[in-house]
Parts: C-alpha cells; structure tokens; sequence
C-alpha cells in the first residue's frame, strides 16, 4: 500500500472499517456454510460460526490497527530512534542544528519581508480587480508610465472614466495635530468620494465618506483610520462627531474604518482620512485643487470583472485626448503644452496596492534573498559534510542492520528521518531567529519621520516557505549521505577494524567537494557583501561640499500664527538673531531647503551664450538662504560675497552660484557681475547678478554628480513663505540645542511649530538603503565564511584522522612534522584554489545582481575579488592549521598498532 | 476443560500463512485457516481473532498483497498472494523455525 493510500486511510477509516467489516462477515459466512454441510441447523451454525471468531468489533478495530498503526508505528520508531541517536552526539546535533537554523531563520525573515512588502496582496475584497490608472507620455510610450495626477486631470477622469465599475483619487500627506509648539504629525490621506467603495472598506464606527463628502467648498469631515484610533483614542466608539485639529483647522470626526485596512500603501499605515477638498482648507487656499501642475493624486479604479486590464487600458486610452486637453497648464511655454495635450493613460494592475517602500526596497530584498538563499546552500553543505563523516563512523552499525536483514531502502529512510527531524528543528529555531530579526530588518528600513509598519505576522505562506525550505533543505542534505553511507557491505559488519592502510581516501572526496562549493558560494557573497561595503564607504567619504556633523536643522513654521505676510521676514530675522546669541551655537542661518533632503526646486535658466541641448539641460537647481548659510555649513566661498544686508527687497537682484554652475552655464570659474534670467512659461524674470561663487555641494543625493545650483537671498524674497528650515553650527552636541531653540521660537512667537533633525541623521537616512544592505550583506557573508571555515575544518580534521596509519607509515620512512604540515595544508589549498575558482563565476554573477546598488565601484573590481579571496584563503587556513598540527603530532609508532 | 486443539504458536502464524501462501497461490482469509487446519491434519487451527490482524500486519510489512477478488461461489473476498519480499521472509521465518525446532530437540534429547 502507497504512503498516499495509508494517509488516506488514516483520513478515511470509514472506508477502511467497511472493508475489514465485509471481508469478516465473508469469513462467518463461510464457517456458518460448512458447519450446515456437516448438517448443523442455520441458527445454531451462525452462533457457533459468531462464538469461534470471537469478539468482531475487537477483532475488526485490531485489524484495522494493523494496517493504521504499523505504518504509523515504523514512522515513529523511526522518530524514536532518530531522536536517540541524535541524543547520543550532541555536539553533532547542535552544530548541525545551528547550522541550519541560521540558514532558514534568514531565509524566513529576508523572506517574510519580501512577503510584506513586495508578494501580498491588500487585504480587501477581491484584490485581482484592482487597477491603478497611470499617465504615460503618448499612446505607444513603453513602461508602466507615472502615477502622479493633478487634481484637474482626476477630476476628468473620475467624469469619463470607462471599463472600471469605481475609481478613486488620494494624495497622501503628514498633518500637525498638535496645538503648538513642537510637530506632532499624523500620516493621512486626502481621498476622493468613492475611496473607501473601491478598497470595499466598512466602516468600524459612524460611517465612512461618500461621493457627498468630496465636493468643492465641502464640510471639513475626516475619518480615523482602524489601528490610530485604537492607539490614540483608545478604541472609544463615541468618537464620532468629535473634532480633531489638523494645522489648526478643525475636522469632524464622521467615522473609523474598518480593521485590517490600513490605506492604499503598503508600509505606510493612513491614520486620517479627509476629503480631497480638505486640502484647500489646510492650505488656507481655494485655488489648490485648481492647479494644473501640481502633481499629488494616485488613481485607483476597480475594473469591470470582465475587463481584464489590458481592455481597461485601452478604452482609457480613447479618454486620454478629452482629459488632457480639457486640462493644458495655461503658463507652460508653447511647445510643452503641446507635448502635454498628446498625453495618455493607462492601466496597470494594483492587486498590492502601491508602495513607496516597495519602489525603494524591493530590488534590494531580492538582492537580499538571493544571499541568503546562497547562505542556506552553504549551510546544507555544512551539514551534508558532518552527515558523511557521521555515516562513515556509524559503517558498523549499517552493516549490522544490513546483515540481520534490514533493506537498504528502509535504512536510508531511517537516516532521512534524521534528517528531516534535523532539518525540523532547525526550522523552528529559525523561525524563532526570524521573527526577531524581521522586527529588526523592518527597524533598518524605518524612520521618525517616515515609519514602516509591516504585517509580518505569521502567515500561511510565510509558513509554507519554512516548511518548503526545510523540508527541501533535509532532503537537499540528507539524500547523499545516507544514500552513500549505506553503500557497505555486511560483511564489514565483521571485521574488526574496517579501516587499512590506505583504504577509503581518494585525492577527492565528495566532502571535499562540499567544502569547494561552499568556498565557492562564500566567495560569491563575500564579494557582493565587498561591493556593497565599499560603495556605501565611498558614499560616506564623498565630500558633500558642506560639512555635516554638528549641524542641528530646525524647520519652524510659522502658518498657524496670525502673522500677515509683511511681517513674516522680520519674524524669521529676529528669530535668527536670537538663536545666533544662544550660547553653544557656533554660527546659524535659514534657508528655505536643506541639502539632501527630499524637497528639490529647479527651474529653466537663460544665460547669455548658453544654448541647452534640450529642455533639463537648460535647468538648475535653487535654494533661497539667508547671510551666514554658507559658514554655517562650511561650504567654501570661491570667489566674491556671501549675501548681506544690502540684498534688500527693490535692490538690485543678486545671487551665489555654485563651481559647477559657474563652469556649465558660464564657462568661467568666476562669472561675477555676470547675470542669468529664470524662464517663466514663455517670458523671462529679470536678470539676476551674480555676487559670489560657492564649491558645489550635493542638492538631492549623494550620488549625484554635482549640479548646477543657483543660491537667492532670502532677504529680496517680497512674499516669503510661512516656514523656514534654521542651521545652527554647534559647538558641542547639535541635539542639546533643542530645548533652548525651542523656547527662543517661543519667545518670539507663541504659535510657531518646529521639528527638528539634525544633518547627520538625514544624510545617514538618505544611505538607509544602502547601509541596509551593506550591513546584512556582509552579516551574510561573515556568517558564509564562519559556516565554510567550519565545513573546512570538519573535512581536514576528518581527512587526518583517516590517514592516521598512512601519515605514521611517512613519519617511519623519515618525513619530518612539516613536510606533513605541507602535505595537509597543500590540501586546504587546493580545496581553496578550486573553491575560488569555481567562485570567481558566482562573484561575476553577484557584481551583475548589486550593480544598480554601487557608487564608486564596478561590477567586477578585481580589488575587491581578490581581498575576498584573501579573507578565505585566511581564514581557510586559519580552520586548517589545527588538523595539519594534528597530522604533525602523529607518532611513527602508530603505523604499526 | 482441557483445549483439544493446539494453539498456534506466538509467532509461528506468519510463518504458517506464508508457507501456505507459497504453496497455494492466492486465497482468502477463511481458505488460509482452512488450508492450515487441513493440511495440519486438523492439529492446528488459526485463531480467527489473530488472523485478520495479522495478515493485515504482514502486508502493511510489503510481503503479502491483497485484493478483492471472486470466489468459486461467486462471492467478493479479500485475496492475499506473496510478495518477492514475502519469499524472502519465509525463508528467513523457516530457517529460524529449524533453529528453533532443532535446539528445543536437543534439549529435550541430552538435557
């Protein structure tokens, strides 16, 4: 009977029962037919018949046992003796145990986030339906195309869209909830009408917003998200009709959606929801949802379920002329506009939601699980190698159960049970390891500002992928050993000592071989785990073109103050003169963006004698700053002044510009009193001078090549916005300046808000990505090495052993201790050799895999190849020097016991 | 009241049933005991109540098959025929039934 057959009977003994019952009831039968041959009346024949066969229903279920518990039985046994001989060596089992935990513990964790992030799909209704609408640049452009919308262009599609039964538009943003004084922000979700109809969201408590709450001019309603209004209201179902503050502006509280649904983004947890007309009311402007080009709305549309996603794309596509032509920017210059009006859009599946995380992380999890995947492999090399040395050393006992009649397949099932119950608590470790390391990977990813919360409970599929992984990896490791270590004779069985002279040993073992691939894949991740190290350095110890440390950036606003606009510049003025007396504030400025954070200006510049070859390339990027910024960042000024006093508003427009501006529109290293113009749809502003010339500092990134940048005077600003960002230069720890920064804004004006970080913590979130990977990459790799060294280790030590009588036989005929040292170690360093070379492929594969990842460096950087292969060649040796010493010891007398 | 028949020995079952199988061919539960009882010249006689058991053991072991089948009087029964392994096991089931025979023997005889 099959193994199926047997779980099926386990699953349906009725069946089995009904068959032992009918083959019994033949057997009486029969009884009752001969004893009425011998001439036996009928009724006393069935008594007779019913009393020899005994009990039936005893008899029935002892039968049915038989067949249930013998295979149940053997597999139990063959648990009962697994765990006993693992019992028996424990240092075997825990190494072999760790060994593999280690292996799918990272699996499991790199794997479960992947899950999160990248694999599932949003827990609503029918997920496949959902479809998100893109814009792309003509009919036929390629690519999924961009997801951003303004707010005219949703409003076209929501009233001619076609093929999606439902469509919604969101636009998300972080909303200050506290009355004053530092920023308490929550995330929301501006939403349109149908929102929370497309997720198929019910509501928790009161009711969720509707097509009636998303209109112009409309009620400041808003609606708590599921796990915020567990956390700050505490789960109180009289919330609705409450008020919350948003900048100062109150909303009323209509409802709480319903749990499990945390927004349209994975990773980003919406704690509020207001209607897309809400933004006009935080902003404090009508016009806002008007503007042509502000681009801040994704659309999401459930499609008809007989339209698959191909069909919504095209039929959105014969929408794509009436929506983009209802919608031109009036102020775009001629030929843009006409390249804006042969837009289109299209549709692309949204099963997962969207996910900023997801666009940041996912290239680097695969790189991640493609480590760890390597990791696992070395690891089941590992184990396979203490498998073999442990099968050669229980050759005995195989023959002995050979020889009483055992069949070499049920002794090879007795090992892999072995294996598998190994391969078992590995996984249950590394399913423990994992949880806690999930909880810190999604730490690494994460920020203050920007927080990732993740479901990464336990889920079937994540649960799958361990049993998979383990149950593949027992098999992976098991299969060869017991295979071969049930490869012997019975006679064996007999023999005292198995062992010869020379017997058992080839130049190459297939635990050699082990030890070569995994010398090999260490190589592979040693090298990836080198690229990414390096060019995370190499991002570190780029000169940014200002100095870093020290800097504390405090970004005060001031728009929930009664300040009319005439008075803000004096306010930040008076500010700034404070918090230069402060004491501990080694110099501080204001601008209106820091460097490398996420904010960016650029606009279209004219310079006499410049022809751009297309339209960026005629761009360059902006900061408005007050005297003093470039001090207090230490960017060098070049060449002439830094702003002053005198840079008033009605006076002649000045501005800085940075070395690479300098050389690229003005092909002059100092172009003062040279002037450039700022392009305005198809005009020009007035020209601007140019006082002064600063070293190029990164604007966005690190990685960027340095960029055109153009520098104002906040001072000539004549409508300054509510908020600016303030540097102050410690001269101690930049963070124990918050308390005293905090009450001078206080002092200055009770209403103003400030958040603070400091520059250090945002060019170090700016390389999150990178550390991330540098980090684990090279934990992986560590880990890579540790398992190889050990793999080495346990063959060498093995090999020596072997070779005991040999070596002794060589130290008799008069090979000194370190021509055997040689002899060992010129073992190790084939093993080496080969392993590299093997490796050298995989690592060609891994600098492929990282490219995207790299600053600095190559794919192939034979440097960072060969140091990698000097770390194993090192610590190969180092695993080797033990059993070679070993080898030296060996006696010539040894030869002869 | 003393037993008039002689039960079967523990453990000698599997040998009987194999031996009788390779002898036989396929039979059904009730031939097998009635095979044994015959041919043991009506000295031993299965237990009904260890039979089914046992045949049921011998092959969840691999050494017998079985199968529904038709019987001469046009009924369904359950037939079960040796397998190679079942051979085997025989051979090895008789050798140690010799041993066994043999020793028990001499004690009987020089003890």
């Amino acid at each position: 009977m099959s193994f199926i057959h047997r779980l099926f009977n386990l699953g349906r003994s009725t069946r089995l029962s009904r068959d032992i019952d009918r083959e019994m009831a033949f057997h009486i039968d029969e009884r009752v037919a001969e004893l009425k041959a011998g001439g036996m009346p009928e009724a006393d024949a069935r008594r007779e018949a019913a009393r020899q066969f005994g009990n039936r229903t005893a008899q029935g279920e002892a039968t049915r046992d038989a067949d249930v518990i013998t295979w149940l039985d053997s597999v139990l046994g063959d648990l009962r003796y697994a765990t006993r001989a693992l019992r028996n060596s424990p240092v075997f089992t825990l190494v072999a145990v760790l060994s593999l935990a280690l292996g799918i513990g990272a699996n499991t964790a790199i794997y479960s986030l992947l899950d999160a992030v990248v694999l599932r799909s949003l827990p609503v209704p029918q997920p496949d339906q959902l479809v998100q609408v893109t814009l792309k640049d003509s009919v036929g452009s390629a690519g999924d195309g961009d997801g951003y919308f303004t707010n005219p262009l949703w409003e076209q599609v929501r009233d001619l869209q076609t093929g999606m039964t439902s469509v919604a538009a969101f636009g998300e943003s972080n909303f200050n909830i506290a009355s004053g004084g530092e920023v308490q922000n929550v995330r929301a979700e501006m939403v349109s009408g149908e929102f929370f109809n497309v997720f198929g969201v019910r509501p928790a408590v009161g009711r969720l917003l509707t097509p009636s709450d998303d209109v112009r001019d409309c009620d400041a309603t808003a609606v708590l998200g599921h796990g915020y209004w567990e956390r700050a209201y505490g789960g109180r179902t009289d919330v609705a009709g409450t008020r919350l503050a948003l900048e100062g502006r109150p909303f009323e509280i209509v409802g709480v959606a319903g749990p499990g649904f945390d927004g349209p983004w994975v990773g980003r947890e919406v704690e509020v929801y207001i209607p897309l007309c809400g933004i006009a009311m935080i902003r404090g402007n009508r016009r806002s949802l008007d503007s042509r080009s502000s681009w801040w709305l994704n659309v999401i549309g459930r499609r008809d379920a007989a339209l698959p996603v191909e069909q919504v794309a095209a039929r959105l596509q014969t929408i794509a002329p009436a929506v983009f032509g209802a919608t031109i920017p009036g102020d775009w210059p001629a030929d843009m506009k006409d390249s804006y009006a042969t837009r289109s859009l299209g549709a692309i599946p949204a099963e997962s939601g969207l996910s900023g995380v997801r666009d940041r992380y996912s290239g680097a999890l695969a790189v991640l699980m493609a480590a760890v995947g390597l990791l696992l492999l070395i690891a089941c090399a590992n184990v396979a190698n203490l498998l073999l040395a442990r099968a050669t050393s229980r050759q005995r006992e195989m023959a002995i159960r050979l020889a009483i009649g055992a069949s070499r397949r049920r002794v090879v099932r007795q090992l892999l049970t072995e294996s598998a119950l190994l391969a078992l608590l590995g996984a249950a470790i590394g399913l423990l390891a994992a949880h806690w390391g999930t909880q810190g990977l999604v730490a690494l990813i994460s920020s203050d500002s920007s927080p990732v919360s993740l479901d990464l409970s336990l889920n079937r599929r994540v649960l799958g992928f361990t049993v998979v992984a383990a149950t593949l990896t027992a098999f992976l490791f098991g299969l060869v050993p017991a295979w071969r270590g049930t490869r012997v004779s019975p006679q064996t069985a007999m023999k005292a000592d198995a062992r010869g002279v020379a017997e058992g040993h080839g130049r190459f073992t297939i635990g050699k071989a082990l030890v070569v691939a995994q010398v090999a894949l260490s190589l592979t991740l040693l090298v990836g785990a080198g690229l990414l190290i390096g060019s995370l350095r190499n991002l570190v110890s780029v000169d940014p073109g200002f100095r870093s440390n020290g800097v504390l950036l405090a970004t005060v606003d001031f728009r929930r103050s009664d300040l009319p606009t005439e008075q803000m510049s004096q306010t930040f003025r008076t500010l700034l003169e404070r918090v230069r007396s402060l004491p501990g504030v080694g110099a501080a400025s204001t601008s209106d963006m820091t460097p490398i954070s996420r904010s960016s200006w650029n606009n279209a510049v004219y310079v006499d004698g410049y022809t751009p070859v297309n339209f960026m390339d005629g761009v360059a990027w902006f900061n408005e700053v007050s005297d003093g910024y470039f001090a207090t960042l230490g960017t060098k000024i070049l060449t002439g002044r830094d702003f002053n006093s005198g840079d008033v508003v009605g006076g002649e427009r000045v501005a800085i510009v940075n070395d690479a501006m300098a050389q690229k529109f003005f092909k002059d290293a100092s172009p003062l009193g040279r002037t450039f113009r700022l392009k305005r749809g198809d005009t020009y502003t007035d020209p601007y001078t140019v006082v002064g010339v600063v070293e190029s500092a990164k604007y966005q990134s690190l990685r960027e090549t340095n960029s055109a940048t153009v520098y104002l005077p906040s001072s000539q600003n004549d409508a300054p916005g509510a908020s600016v960002t303030f540097e102050l230069r410690s001269t101690g720890d930049p963070l124990a300046l918050v308390s005293s920064m905090k009450r001078a804004i206080g002092d200055v004006h009770g209403a103003g808000t400030v958040q603070f970080t400091t520059l250090d913590r945002q060019l170090a979130l700016s390389l999150q990505r990178e550390r991330l990977l540098a980090v684990l990459s090279s934990v992986f790799g560590m880990l890579a090495l540790g398992l190889s060294a050990l793999g080495l280790y346990g063959v060498m030590a093995y090999t020596v052993a072997r070779r005991r009588n040999e070596i002794g036989v060589r130290v008799a005929l008069g090979a000194d201790r370190g021509r055997v040292m040689r002899l060992v170690l010129g073992d190790v360093a084939r093993v080496i050799a080969i392993g590299v070379v093997a490796g050298s492929i995989g690592a060609y594969a891994s600098g492929r895999l990282v490219a995207s990842f790299l600053y600095g460096l190559e794919p192939v950087e034979p440097f960072v190849m060969l140091a990698a292969a000097a770390v194993l060649a090192v610590v190969g040796f180092a695993a080797g020097i033990v059993p070679a010493l070993r080898a030296s010891r060996v006696e010539a007398a040894e030869a002869l016991r | 009241m003393a037993r008039s028949r002689t039960d079967i020995l523990q453990g000698t079952l599997d040998l009987l049933v194999l031996r009788t199988l390779s002898a036989t061919g396929p039979l059904h539960g009730y031939a097998i005991t009635a095979h044994i009882h015959r041919v043991s010249a009506e000295l031993l006689r299965v237990q009904e109540g260890s039979l089914y058991p046992a045949l049921h053991r011998m092959e969840q072991a691999g050494w017998l098959r079985a199968s529904w089948g038709i019987t001469e009087n046009n009924r369904e029964a359950r037939f079960y025929e040796l397998t190679a392994s079942g051979r085997r096991q025989l051979e090895l089931e008789r050798e140690s039934w010799s041993r066994l025979t043999d020793g028990v023997g001499r004690v009987l005889r020089y003890a």
